[in-house]
Protein backbone atom coordinates (compact mmCIF):
# COMPACT_ATOMS: atom_id res chain seq x y z
CA UNK A 1 0.00 0.00 0.00
CA UNK A 2 1.10 3.66 -0.99
CA UNK A 3 2.15 6.09 1.74
CA UNK A 4 -1.01 8.34 0.55
CA UNK A 5 -3.56 5.42 0.74
CA UNK A 6 -2.05 5.18 4.35
CA UNK A 7 -3.21 8.47 4.39
CA UNK A 8 -6.50 8.66 3.49
CA UNK A 9 -7.40 5.45 5.23
CA UNK A 10 -6.33 7.10 8.66
CA UNK A 11 -8.48 10.28 7.85
CA UNK A 12 -11.50 7.54 7.13
CA UNK A 13 -10.35 6.03 9.82
CA UNK A 14 -10.25 9.19 12.13
CA UNK A 15 -14.13 9.91 10.47
CA UNK A 16 -15.43 6.91 11.30
CA UNK A 17 -14.40 7.27 14.99
CA UNK A 18 -15.65 11.04 14.98
CA UNK A 19 -18.77 10.20 13.99
CA UNK A 20 -19.16 7.12 16.29
CA UNK A 21 -18.37 9.63 19.16
CA UNK A 22 -20.74 12.49 17.90
CA UNK A 23 -23.69 9.55 18.23
CA UNK A 24 -22.72 7.85 21.44
CA UNK A 25 -21.90 11.34 23.28
CA UNK A 26 -25.79 12.56 21.98
CA UNK A 27 -26.94 9.19 23.98
CA UNK A 28 -28.46 8.07 20.87
CA UNK A 29 -25.98 4.83 20.29
CA UNK A 30 -24.03 2.52 22.71
CA UNK A 31 -20.71 1.00 21.95
CA UNK A 32 -22.17 -2.46 22.65
CA UNK A 33 -25.38 -1.98 19.73
CA UNK A 34 -22.01 -1.17 17.14
CA UNK A 35 -20.05 -3.86 18.66
CA UNK A 36 -23.08 -6.18 18.27
CA UNK A 37 -24.42 -5.07 14.94
CA UNK A 38 -20.21 -5.84 13.80
CA UNK A 39 -19.80 -9.09 15.63
CA UNK A 40 -23.49 -10.50 14.10
CA UNK A 41 -22.58 -9.72 10.36
CA UNK A 42 -18.52 -11.03 10.67
CA UNK A 43 -19.27 -14.28 12.89
CA UNK A 44 -23.27 -15.20 12.63
CA UNK A 45 -24.16 -14.45 8.91
CA UNK A 46 -21.42 -15.65 5.94
CA UNK A 47 -21.38 -18.07 3.42
CA UNK A 48 -21.33 -21.14 5.85
CA UNK A 49 -25.17 -20.48 5.90
CA UNK A 50 -25.58 -20.89 2.63
CA UNK A 51 -23.69 -23.89 2.52
CA UNK A 52 -26.15 -25.41 4.72
CA UNK A 53 -28.93 -24.91 2.27
CA UNK A 54 -27.42 -25.80 -0.97
CA UNK A 55 -26.23 -29.34 0.70
CA UNK A 56 -30.06 -29.57 2.22
CA UNK A 57 -30.98 -29.00 -1.52
CA UNK A 58 -28.73 -32.00 -2.31
CA UNK A 59 -29.57 -34.85 -0.22
CA UNK A 60 -33.14 -34.05 0.03
CA UNK A 61 -35.59 -33.51 -3.13
CA UNK A 62 -38.32 -31.91 -1.32
CA UNK A 63 -36.13 -29.43 -0.14
CA UNK A 64 -34.79 -28.52 -3.07
CA UNK A 65 -38.06 -27.75 -4.83
CA UNK A 66 -38.88 -25.80 -1.84
CA UNK A 67 -36.17 -24.17 -2.39
CA UNK A 68 -36.38 -23.43 -5.73
CA UNK A 69 -39.91 -22.24 -5.57
CA UNK A 70 -39.67 -19.92 -2.67
CA UNK A 71 -36.20 -19.18 -1.91
CA UNK A 72 -37.02 -17.26 1.58
CA UNK A 73 -39.45 -19.33 3.21
CA UNK A 74 -36.86 -23.20 2.57
CA UNK A 75 -34.00 -20.38 3.84
CA UNK A 76 -36.45 -19.65 6.56
CA UNK A 77 -36.66 -23.34 7.38
CA UNK A 78 -32.98 -23.44 8.34
CA UNK A 79 -32.87 -20.47 10.33
CA UNK A 80 -31.76 -18.20 7.89
CA UNK A 81 -33.34 -14.62 7.13
CA UNK A 82 -33.44 -10.48 8.14
CA UNK A 83 -32.42 -7.79 6.20
CA UNK A 84 -31.55 -8.01 2.16
CA UNK A 85 -33.16 -11.67 2.28
CA UNK A 86 -36.69 -10.20 2.30
CA UNK A 87 -37.44 -12.19 -1.60
CA UNK A 88 -34.66 -14.44 -1.99
CA UNK A 89 -34.92 -16.45 -5.43
CA UNK A 90 -32.38 -19.63 -5.68
CA UNK A 91 -31.23 -20.39 -9.12
CA UNK A 92 -29.98 -23.56 -10.19
CA UNK A 93 -26.95 -24.76 -12.28
CA UNK A 94 -27.75 -27.64 -14.58
CA UNK A 95 -25.70 -29.13 -17.17
CA UNK A 96 -26.88 -26.76 -19.59
CA UNK A 97 -27.42 -23.70 -17.46
CA UNK A 98 -24.52 -21.49 -15.81
CA UNK A 99 -25.66 -18.72 -13.38
CA UNK A 100 -23.78 -15.67 -12.12
CA UNK A 101 -25.00 -12.84 -9.78
CA UNK A 102 -24.02 -9.08 -9.78
CA UNK A 103 -25.47 -5.70 -8.72
CA UNK A 104 -24.57 -3.36 -11.38
CA UNK A 105 -26.57 -0.49 -9.57
CA UNK A 106 -24.92 -0.71 -6.13
CA UNK A 107 -24.18 -4.01 -4.15
CA UNK A 108 -26.75 -6.34 -3.26
CA UNK A 109 -26.19 -9.36 -1.94
CA UNK A 110 -28.41 -12.08 0.01
CA UNK A 111 -26.89 -11.25 3.28
CA UNK A 112 -28.63 -13.83 5.88
CA UNK A 113 -27.22 -16.23 4.06
CA UNK A 114 -23.76 -15.28 1.91
CA UNK A 115 -22.89 -12.52 4.79
CA UNK A 116 -21.35 -9.01 3.57
CA UNK A 117 -20.49 -9.16 -0.30
CA UNK A 118 -16.27 -9.48 -0.63
CA UNK A 119 -14.48 -6.50 -2.32
CA UNK A 120 -14.13 -7.56 -5.74
CA UNK A 121 -18.37 -8.12 -6.03
CA UNK A 122 -18.71 -4.63 -4.88
CA UNK A 123 -16.20 -3.05 -7.35
CA UNK A 124 -16.38 -0.85 -10.62
CA UNK A 125 -14.89 -3.96 -12.60
CA UNK A 126 -17.31 -6.38 -12.03
CA UNK A 127 -20.30 -4.69 -11.76
CA UNK A 128 -19.48 -2.96 -15.39
CA UNK A 129 -18.24 -6.51 -17.18
CA UNK A 130 -19.67 -9.12 -15.60
CA UNK A 131 -22.94 -8.43 -17.60
CA UNK A 132 -20.90 -7.37 -21.18
CA UNK A 133 -17.74 -10.33 -21.05
CA UNK A 134 -18.80 -13.28 -18.67
CA UNK A 135 -16.93 -15.50 -19.58
CA UNK A 136 -14.09 -13.15 -19.34
CA UNK A 137 -14.56 -11.98 -15.76
CA UNK A 138 -15.30 -15.81 -15.05
CA UNK A 139 -11.88 -16.95 -16.49
CA UNK A 140 -10.26 -14.76 -13.98
CA UNK A 141 -11.81 -16.51 -11.30
CA UNK A 142 -10.20 -19.70 -12.74
CA UNK A 143 -13.83 -20.55 -13.64
CA UNK A 144 -13.99 -21.98 -17.69
CA UNK A 145 -17.68 -22.44 -18.26
CA UNK A 146 -17.92 -24.95 -21.30
CA UNK A 147 -18.70 -23.05 -24.28
CA UNK A 148 -22.11 -25.39 -25.17
CA UNK A 149 -23.53 -24.17 -21.51
CA UNK A 150 -25.67 -20.78 -21.70
CA UNK A 151 -24.35 -18.40 -18.80
CA UNK A 152 -27.50 -16.47 -17.18
CA UNK A 153 -26.18 -13.30 -15.75
CA UNK A 154 -28.61 -12.21 -12.68
CA UNK A 155 -28.48 -8.52 -12.24
CA UNK A 156 -30.00 -8.20 -9.08
CA UNK A 157 -32.08 -4.74 -9.66
CA UNK A 158 -34.63 -5.05 -7.44
CA UNK A 159 -35.29 -6.25 -3.55
CA UNK A 160 -34.85 -9.43 -4.57
CA UNK A 161 -31.63 -11.65 -3.65
CA UNK A 162 -30.15 -14.36 -5.64
CA UNK A 163 -28.36 -16.91 -4.70
CA UNK A 164 -27.12 -20.16 -7.25
CA UNK A 165 -27.49 -23.24 -6.50
CA UNK A 166 -24.70 -25.21 -7.83
CA UNK A 167 -24.35 -28.19 -8.91
CA UNK A 168 -23.67 -31.39 -6.56
CA UNK A 169 -20.04 -32.55 -7.62
CA UNK A 170 -19.16 -36.08 -8.67
CA UNK A 171 -17.57 -38.28 -6.37
CA UNK A 172 -19.75 -37.24 -3.35
CA UNK A 173 -22.08 -40.00 -3.54
CA UNK A 174 -23.01 -40.89 0.24
CA UNK A 175 -21.63 -38.36 1.78
CA UNK A 176 -23.62 -36.49 4.66
CA UNK A 177 -25.08 -32.98 4.81
CA UNK A 178 -22.08 -31.57 6.87
CA UNK A 179 -19.19 -33.34 4.56
CA UNK A 180 -21.21 -31.52 1.42
CA UNK A 181 -21.40 -28.03 2.94
CA UNK A 182 -17.84 -27.77 3.72
CA UNK A 183 -17.41 -28.32 -0.21
CA UNK A 184 -19.81 -25.59 -1.01
CA UNK A 185 -17.75 -22.07 -1.63
CA UNK A 186 -18.72 -18.92 -1.07
CA UNK A 187 -18.20 -17.93 -5.12
CA UNK A 188 -20.02 -21.46 -6.07
CA UNK A 189 -23.32 -19.50 -4.94
CA UNK A 190 -22.66 -16.33 -6.56
CA UNK A 191 -21.66 -18.13 -9.83
CA UNK A 192 -17.72 -17.15 -9.91
CA UNK A 193 -16.79 -20.50 -8.87
CA UNK A 194 -17.85 -23.99 -8.63
CA UNK A 195 -18.13 -26.23 -5.16
CA UNK A 196 -14.62 -27.84 -4.37
CA UNK A 197 -14.67 -31.56 -5.45
CA UNK A 198 -13.88 -34.28 -2.34
CA UNK A 199 -10.43 -34.64 -1.36
CA UNK B 1 -22.17 1.23 -14.71
CA UNK B 2 -22.99 -2.10 -16.53
CA UNK B 3 -21.52 -2.25 -19.83
CA UNK B 4 -18.63 0.30 -18.96
CA UNK B 5 -14.70 0.24 -20.39
CA UNK B 6 -12.07 0.90 -18.45
CA UNK B 7 -12.17 -0.92 -14.98
CA UNK B 8 -9.32 -3.50 -15.32
CA UNK B 9 -9.28 -6.49 -13.68
CA UNK B 10 -11.90 -7.81 -11.41
CA UNK B 11 -9.94 -10.49 -9.00
CA UNK B 12 -7.24 -8.55 -7.62
CA UNK B 13 -4.75 -8.61 -4.68
CA UNK B 14 -6.83 -7.81 -1.58
CA UNK B 15 -10.40 -8.26 -3.53
CA UNK B 16 -11.27 -11.52 -1.64
CA UNK B 17 -11.59 -10.16 1.60
CA UNK B 18 -15.16 -8.46 3.05
CA UNK B 19 -13.11 -5.17 4.57
CA UNK B 20 -9.44 -4.26 4.75
CA UNK B 21 -10.42 -2.19 7.87
CA UNK B 22 -11.83 -2.31 11.11
CA UNK B 23 -13.22 1.14 10.93
CA UNK B 24 -15.08 -0.25 7.49
CA UNK B 25 -17.68 -2.53 9.42
CA UNK B 26 -18.11 -0.06 12.13
CA UNK B 27 -19.46 2.18 9.32
CA UNK B 28 -21.71 -0.45 8.69
CA UNK B 29 -22.93 -0.99 11.86
CA UNK B 30 -23.47 2.87 12.19
CA UNK B 31 -25.43 2.64 8.91
CA UNK B 32 -27.76 0.16 9.80
CA UNK B 33 -28.38 1.56 13.17
CA UNK B 34 -28.93 4.45 11.75
CA UNK B 35 -31.81 3.20 9.98
CA UNK B 36 -32.97 0.80 12.72
CA UNK B 37 -33.21 3.32 14.93
CA UNK B 38 -34.64 6.15 12.69
CA UNK B 39 -31.87 8.69 13.36
CA UNK B 40 -31.77 9.35 9.43
CA UNK B 41 -33.75 10.76 6.77
CA UNK B 42 -33.78 9.27 2.84
CA UNK B 43 -31.99 6.27 1.96
CA UNK B 44 -28.70 5.48 2.18
CA UNK B 45 -28.35 4.39 -1.39
CA UNK B 46 -29.95 6.95 -3.14
CA UNK B 47 -28.14 9.14 -1.44
CA UNK B 48 -24.88 7.78 -2.23
CA UNK B 49 -25.59 8.09 -6.00
CA UNK B 50 -25.94 12.14 -5.08
CA UNK B 51 -22.26 11.91 -4.77
CA UNK B 52 -19.84 13.63 -7.41
CA UNK B 53 -19.72 10.74 -10.00
CA UNK B 54 -15.71 11.56 -10.07
CA UNK B 55 -15.35 11.46 -6.03
CA UNK B 56 -18.18 7.99 -6.56
CA UNK B 57 -15.34 6.40 -8.60
CA UNK B 58 -12.70 7.67 -6.52
CA UNK B 59 -14.00 6.64 -2.96
CA UNK B 60 -13.56 2.94 -1.71
CA UNK B 61 -17.05 1.44 -0.91
CA UNK B 62 -16.97 2.29 2.72
CA UNK B 63 -15.67 5.53 2.33
CA UNK B 64 -19.45 6.19 0.52
CA UNK B 65 -21.50 4.45 2.97
CA UNK B 66 -19.27 6.95 5.56
CA UNK B 67 -20.43 9.81 3.67
CA UNK B 68 -24.11 9.09 2.87
CA UNK B 69 -24.67 7.89 6.80
CA UNK B 70 -23.39 11.29 7.85
CA UNK B 71 -25.62 13.10 5.22
CA UNK B 72 -28.94 11.20 6.54
CA UNK B 73 -28.04 12.17 9.82
CA UNK B 74 -27.42 15.76 8.40
CA UNK B 75 -31.31 15.62 6.63
CA UNK B 76 -32.36 14.44 9.56
CA UNK B 77 -31.49 16.91 11.79
CA UNK B 78 -30.36 14.42 14.40
CA UNK B 79 -26.31 16.47 14.18
CA UNK B 80 -25.33 19.66 12.66
CA UNK B 81 -22.85 20.52 10.52
CA UNK B 82 -19.79 20.86 12.16
CA UNK B 83 -20.44 18.11 14.59
CA UNK B 84 -18.23 15.35 13.28
CA UNK B 85 -15.55 17.92 12.51
CA UNK B 86 -15.80 18.69 16.10
CA UNK B 87 -15.03 15.49 17.07
CA UNK B 88 -12.35 14.64 14.59
CA UNK B 89 -10.07 17.70 16.42
CA UNK B 90 -11.00 16.25 19.79
CA UNK B 91 -9.57 13.21 18.79
CA UNK B 92 -6.55 14.34 17.37
CA UNK B 93 -6.63 15.96 20.36
CA UNK B 94 -5.81 12.49 22.20
CA UNK B 95 -9.34 12.54 23.28
CA UNK B 96 -10.98 9.09 23.41
CA UNK B 97 -14.14 8.13 21.72
CA UNK B 98 -17.00 7.85 24.95
CA UNK B 99 -18.21 4.67 25.42
CA UNK B 100 -21.50 3.55 26.97
CA UNK B 101 -23.20 0.07 27.09
CA UNK B 102 -26.53 -1.09 27.47
CA UNK B 103 -26.64 -5.13 26.51
CA UNK B 104 -30.93 -4.88 26.10
CA UNK B 105 -30.52 -2.56 23.40
CA UNK B 106 -27.67 -4.46 21.64
CA UNK B 107 -29.04 -7.26 21.55
CA UNK B 108 -32.83 -5.23 20.27
CA UNK B 109 -30.98 -3.66 17.53
CA UNK B 110 -29.45 -7.30 16.32
CA UNK B 111 -32.93 -8.74 16.81
CA UNK B 112 -33.96 -5.81 14.25
CA UNK B 113 -32.18 -6.91 11.74
CA UNK B 114 -33.93 -10.46 11.29
CA UNK B 115 -37.22 -8.19 10.50
CA UNK B 116 -38.59 -9.10 6.48
CA UNK B 117 -40.54 -7.30 4.30
CA UNK B 118 -40.90 -9.55 1.49
CA UNK B 119 -42.73 -8.46 -2.02
CA UNK B 120 -46.39 -9.58 -2.15
CA UNK B 121 -48.15 -11.01 -4.53
CA UNK B 122 -49.06 -9.36 -7.55
CA UNK B 123 -52.37 -11.10 -9.49
CA UNK B 124 -53.13 -8.21 -11.36
CA UNK B 125 -50.08 -7.56 -12.98
CA UNK B 126 -50.03 -6.16 -16.83
CA UNK B 127 -47.52 -8.83 -18.27
CA UNK B 128 -47.22 -12.29 -17.42
CA UNK B 129 -44.34 -14.57 -18.02
CA UNK B 130 -43.52 -15.37 -21.81
CA UNK B 131 -45.06 -11.32 -22.90
CA UNK B 132 -42.44 -9.45 -24.75
CA UNK B 133 -41.55 -6.02 -23.01
CA UNK B 134 -39.41 -3.08 -23.92
CA UNK B 135 -37.42 -0.92 -21.61
CA UNK B 136 -38.60 2.31 -22.50
CA UNK B 137 -36.00 5.45 -23.33
CA UNK B 138 -35.75 7.40 -20.54
CA UNK B 139 -33.69 9.56 -18.19
CA UNK B 140 -34.59 9.56 -15.04
CA UNK B 141 -33.34 12.37 -12.37
CA UNK B 142 -32.21 10.72 -9.15
CA UNK B 143 -32.40 7.28 -7.99
CA UNK B 144 -33.34 4.57 -10.41
CA UNK B 145 -33.25 0.85 -10.54
CA UNK B 146 -33.52 0.51 -14.33
CA UNK B 147 -30.00 0.45 -15.39
CA UNK B 148 -28.86 2.14 -19.02
CA UNK B 149 -27.52 -0.96 -20.72
CA UNK B 150 -30.53 -2.22 -20.69
CA UNK B 151 -33.01 0.77 -21.98
CA UNK B 152 -34.45 0.44 -25.03
CA UNK B 153 -33.65 -3.19 -25.31
CA UNK B 154 -36.63 -6.06 -25.90
CA UNK B 155 -36.56 -8.64 -23.49
CA UNK B 156 -38.63 -11.78 -22.50
CA UNK B 157 -40.81 -12.05 -19.15
CA UNK B 158 -39.69 -14.83 -17.08
CA UNK B 159 -41.43 -14.33 -13.94
CA UNK B 160 -43.47 -11.71 -12.15
CA UNK B 161 -41.74 -11.06 -9.02
CA UNK B 162 -44.53 -9.42 -6.95
CA UNK B 163 -45.51 -5.77 -6.04
CA UNK B 164 -42.86 -3.29 -4.31
CA UNK B 165 -42.95 0.28 -3.83
CA UNK B 166 -41.32 2.06 -7.05
CA UNK B 167 -38.13 3.25 -5.86
CA UNK B 168 -37.65 6.03 -8.80
CA UNK B 169 -40.20 8.52 -6.31
CA UNK B 170 -39.01 7.75 -3.11
CA UNK B 171 -36.88 5.47 -1.15
CA UNK B 172 -39.28 2.90 -0.11
CA UNK B 173 -42.08 5.41 -0.52
CA UNK B 174 -43.49 5.45 -4.09
CA UNK B 175 -46.88 3.50 -4.88
CA UNK B 176 -46.47 -0.66 -5.10
CA UNK B 177 -46.08 -1.31 -8.73
CA UNK B 178 -45.31 -4.99 -9.91
CA UNK B 179 -41.72 -6.24 -10.48
CA UNK B 180 -40.98 -8.35 -13.53
CA UNK B 181 -37.78 -10.92 -14.19
CA UNK B 182 -36.50 -9.71 -17.57
CA UNK B 183 -34.31 -11.56 -19.39
CA UNK B 184 -32.54 -10.31 -22.59
CA UNK B 185 -30.46 -11.32 -25.20
CA UNK B 186 -26.58 -10.25 -24.62
CA UNK B 187 -27.18 -9.49 -28.29
CA UNK B 188 -29.83 -6.80 -28.18
CA UNK B 189 -27.74 -5.31 -25.09
CA UNK B 190 -24.25 -5.54 -26.31
CA UNK B 191 -24.21 -6.64 -29.84
CA UNK B 192 -21.72 -9.51 -31.81
CA UNK B 193 -19.66 -10.62 -29.11
CA UNK B 194 -16.46 -13.04 -29.29
CA UNK B 195 -17.63 -14.93 -26.29
CA UNK B 196 -21.24 -15.39 -28.06
CA UNK B 197 -24.51 -14.55 -26.64
CA UNK B 198 -26.10 -15.10 -22.84
CA UNK B 199 -28.59 -14.17 -21.29
CA UNK B 200 -28.66 -11.37 -18.77
CA UNK B 201 -32.12 -11.03 -16.27
CA UNK B 202 -33.02 -8.09 -14.49
CA UNK B 203 -36.08 -7.13 -11.98
CA UNK B 204 -37.84 -4.16 -13.70
CA UNK B 205 -40.57 -2.43 -11.98
CA UNK B 206 -44.16 -2.19 -14.04
CA UNK B 207 -43.58 1.73 -15.06
CA UNK B 208 -40.13 0.96 -17.05
CA UNK B 209 -41.33 -1.32 -19.70
CA UNK B 210 -44.09 -1.04 -22.31
CA UNK B 211 -45.29 -4.20 -24.62
CA UNK B 212 -43.10 -5.23 -27.17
Amino acid sequence: MSHDHDRVHDELALRAAALEAVLVEKGLLTTDQIDAIVERYERDLGPQNGARVVARAWVDADYRERLLADGAAAIDELGYGGFEGDTMVVVENTPDVHNVVVCTLCSCYPWPVLGLPPTWYKSPAYRARVVAEPRSVLREFGLEVPSERTIRVWDSTSEVRYLVLPERPPGTEGMDEERLAALVTRDSMIGTGVPSLPA
Amino acid sequence: MGGMHGFGAVVTPGSDVVSHEEWELRVFALSTLVGTERLGAGSGRAIREEMDPAAYLRAGYYERWLWSTEQRLLRKGTMGEREVDGWVARLRGGEAVPRREDPGAAARSVEATTATDPLTSAPDARFGPGDAVRVRRMRPDGHTRCPRYARGATGVVEAVRGLDAFPDIGPYAGPEEPVYAVGFSSVDLFGPSPEGRWTVLLDLFDSYLEPA
